[in-house]
């Protein structure tokens, strides 16, 4: 089997998955319990919060576990909008979101609030002029994804952050991680709330991260808490949080040379498949090598998946999420439906070796011509 | 030319006789906080020298910012030379990517073969510097740079800035104390102010299962363990107390409950000190903060043991000694909500001018003599180090 994949979800470790079982097994305590049972499951709870809080620097306070990115996306949209509703209505997003982000504007429109799009150049960066037309004095939140995730486009967040408090420092900034940690160095310095799951960097399936300033208030999603003022109460799920500080620690180990290693991989595949007439490489300055996104002319993208996996090779369309539609992020660089209406998405780990590489290229060569020669007919 | 550290003795210099016990615990004590750095450490009566084969002294001198003892810690450069020509060339040198308007050159020479007064070298080296350095002037009241020179017998050192230390005495430079830690805000500040004064300290700690937690107990740790950062390591004695707690809860009038149950705290910390050899009693009392700490209580409990107390706080406000544990950092753990000792079996209105004949009367009543013999036979020791350990390193 070629998994290339990887953005869609990753395998979990073994070493994370380990380390699941040992807690689910030898911690099995409420660490909301008094008993020392319950004693000993907090402890290493809390040192499993620290480790994170250490890993980026931030408070301990400032993190909180969720069953994933899109529930951290929805955390940080609708519990600002709501803890705002009287500082402003305006949210601005980009056209390269995870489409999450645009389920969740949608529904804050039907609240009430109003939601503009940013525009970005031909290279998928940000257009900041474009942003600084956009903000508002009634501007609560700018929400832009730090690497998105069909292109690997990553934006400079840190400068983003300036031009929007500059602008007004009123308006908060969040960043939807997800594509970005464990791949680039992220900083949670660089916004004030941040998404980020788990099972991109090798870890479990069900748990992600929700990063937030400790200076802005927010309404959570769920009630029932009356333990501080938890944004996410409920019983804590110890072994996937322990299992996530830790996926987190081995993810961000070595994180330049697997980057170069990568970056390698994506050469090798980029030049020979430059090469096909009825391919269109989308890949521009700002793409990570994790991600590469290509358009065919001809061959329908589902087609092709499933013709590569009678090799028992796995690729991605747009994102997982959003199997089937238009990629609305090759649409947003390119401005060019064809050109969005089939693509796939191989994604790259540093698990995948130069022979699956070399395998994968000559399977795509078969089934590329098989499948041209079809439609040429 | 090396990048050192150069660190100046605090109040030390004023123990003519013990000076070399004090320089020599000192030594010990930083290399036992640097011990994982891999540094060379010389001294002399004056100064204390580091070096680090990597030349990265910020964490190192973030540690030795924790350590007693110290006046000054300086980063300086090394010259391996104590000619004034050459000093000159690599003074030039070091100031050569300086920007600054004013300056002024400080000098001291403990080597008294050279034939000039440090004030001469001073005027000699400024000028040089006015001759070589475009637009910059001379300003001794507030200049924008210091350069200070000190040139020693075989080699010269010269720096800009210098960070302050922790001053006080190297702990253990003045024998031992127990502290009662409570878990409270004040006896961690009270043990800091002794760890100050040169005293090691070792905590004895109150625990009375199932009525306190171990939540309690993790937070005396945690709190031993930030003290453990200026004591080197804290040995961390707990007692458990329930029984006699019990029997004076069952057994004695309530509203001198917390009389006698400091008094037996008391008798068993003096055991303790007398049992480590240590010579002070060291505790968080403050004067008038709660009816056990009004002065005729302090006599009806002081008065059961003969050892020293030492109460650090007793003439703090309470806001002072807030803004002492803040610093420290042992004010967030101070404050997290758990039960302890004192706080349970609290009368609605405890004595607060206790007699001590009462107290006595009182005290008949319990074989409290006994209940103190096995409290103290079983009790537990907590050693604590101060170094950073990651207890479950197989999860994270």
């Amino acid at each position: 089997m070629i998994y290339l994949d990887y953005s869609a979800t990753t395998p979990v470790s073994y070493d994370v998955l380990e380390t699941y079982i040992k807690t689910s097994k030898d911690f099995i305590g409420n660490p909301n319990s008094l008993h020392s049972l319950g004693v000993k499951s907090k402890t290493l709870m809390n040192s499993a919060i620290k480790q994170i809080s250490d890993l980026f620097n931030v408070l301990d306070s400032e993190l909180t576990f969720t069953s994933g990115a899109t529930e951290s996306n929805n955390m940080a949209l609708v519990g600002v909008a709501l803890a705002n509703i009287k500082k402003g209505n305006h949210i601005i997003t980009s056209k390269l979101e995870h489409p999450s982000i645009y389920k969740i504007c949608e529904y804050l429109e039907t609240l009430g609030f109003e939601i503009s799009y940013v525009d970005n150049d031909s290279d998928g960066l940000i257009d900041f002029e474009d942003l600084k037309r956009k903000i508002r004095p009634t501007t609560i939140l700018v929400s832009i994804v730090a690497v998105n995730s069909e292109l690997g486009i990553r934006q400079p967040l840190k400068m983003i952050r300036q031009i929007i408090k500059k602008e007004n420092p009123n308006t908060y900034f969040h960043s939807d991680m997800t594509q970005a940690l464990g791949k680039i160095p992220v900083s949670f310095h660089d916004v004030d709330l941040a998404s980020c799951s788990a099972h991109k960097i090798y870890g479990p399936k069900g748990i992600g991260l929700f990063y937030k300033n400790s200076r802005i208030n927010l309404v959570p999603l769920i009630h029932g808490s009356s333990k501080e003022q938890s944004l996410r109460p409920g019983t804590p799920a110890l072994p996937l949080i322990v299992s996530m500080a830790k996926a987190i620690r081995l993810s961000l180990n070595d994180i330049d040379r697997r980057e170069a290693f990568i970056s390698r991989l994506n050469d090798k595949i980029v030049k020979e498949l430059e090469t096909y007439p009825g391919i269109l490489i989308n890949k521009t300055k700002y793409s990570i090598p994790h991600i590469l996104n290509i358009s065919f002319e001809n061959i329908k993208s589902e087609t092709f998946i499933h013709a590569m996996e009678a090799y028992e090779i796995y690729l991605g369309t747009n994102t997982a999420c959003a199997s089937g539609d238009l990629s609305s992020s090759v649409l947003a660089v390119y401005k060019d439906k064809k050109r969005a209406s089939s693509t796939i998405r191989i994604s790259l780990s540093y698990l995948t070796t130069t022979d699956e590489i070399n395998k994968f290229l000559s399977c795509f060569k078969i089934v590329y011509n098989r499948l041209n020669a079809l439609v040429q007919k | 030319m090396k990048k050192v550290i150069l660190i100046k003795y605090g109040e030390l210099t004023t123990k003519k006789d013990n000076i070399n016990l004090f320089i020599k615990t000192l030594k010990q004590n930083i290399t036992q906080k640097l011990f994982n750095k891999n540094v060379d450490i010389i001294h002399d009566k004056g100064r204390m020298f580091i070096e680090s084969s990597t030349e990265d002294y910020t964490e190192i001198i973030s540690l030795l910012q924790e350590v007693f003892g110290i006046h000054e810690i300086i980063l300086a450069f090394k010259l391996a030379t104590v000619d004034l020509e050459e000093i000159k060339t690599h003074v030039l040198e070091l100031i050569n990517d300086k920007n600054f308007a004013t300056f002024k050159v400080v000098t001291k020479r403990s080597n008294k073969n050279i034939n000039l007064t440090s004030v001469e070298i001073s005027s000699l080296i400024g000028a040089y510097i006015l001759k070589n350095k475009s637009s910059c002037q001379v300003d001794v009241h507030n200049p924008e740079l210091t350069l200070n020179l000190e040139i020693r017998n075989n080699e010269s050192y010269v720096y800009f800035t210098k960070v302050a230390g922790l001053g006080g005495y190297p702990v253990g430079t003045l024998g031992k104390g127990i502290l009662m830690l409570s878990g409270g805000i004040d006896s961690p500040v009270a043990g800091y102010m002794a760890i100050k004064r040169g005293v090691k300290i070792e905590a004895i700690y109150f625990e009375s299962p199932p009525h306190t937690s171990i939540e309690a107990k993790n937070k005396v740790i945690a709190l031993a363990k930030i003290l453990a950062k200026y004591n080197n390591d804290i040995k961390l004695h707990v007692i458990n107390f329930t029984e006699i707690q019990e029997a004076i809860y069952k057994n004695i009038p309530h509203n001198y409950l917390i009389t006698i149950m400091r008094r037996m705290m008391y008798r068993i910390s003096a055991i303790i000190a007398h049992n480590n050899n240590a010579k002070i009693l060291v505790n968080g009392e403050s004067i008038g903060q709660v009816a056990s700490q009004t002065l005729t209580s302090m006599k009806a409990i002081n008065e059961v043991i003969k050892i020293p107390v030492i109460r650090p706080v007793a003439c703090f406000d309470k806001l002072e000694i807030i803004d002492v544990a803040k610093k420290i950092g042992t004010y967030e753990t101070s404050i997290l909500p758990y039960e302890d000792c004192c706080t349970i079996f609290v009368p609605e209105h405890p004595v607060i001018n206790p007699e001590s004949h009462l107290c006595s009367e009182y005290e008949k009543l319990i074989p409290y003599e006994d209940m103190i013999y096995k409290a103290i036979k079983n009790h537990e020791v907590i050693k604590i180090t101060n170094t950073v350990e990651n207890n479950f390193e197989d999860l994270l």
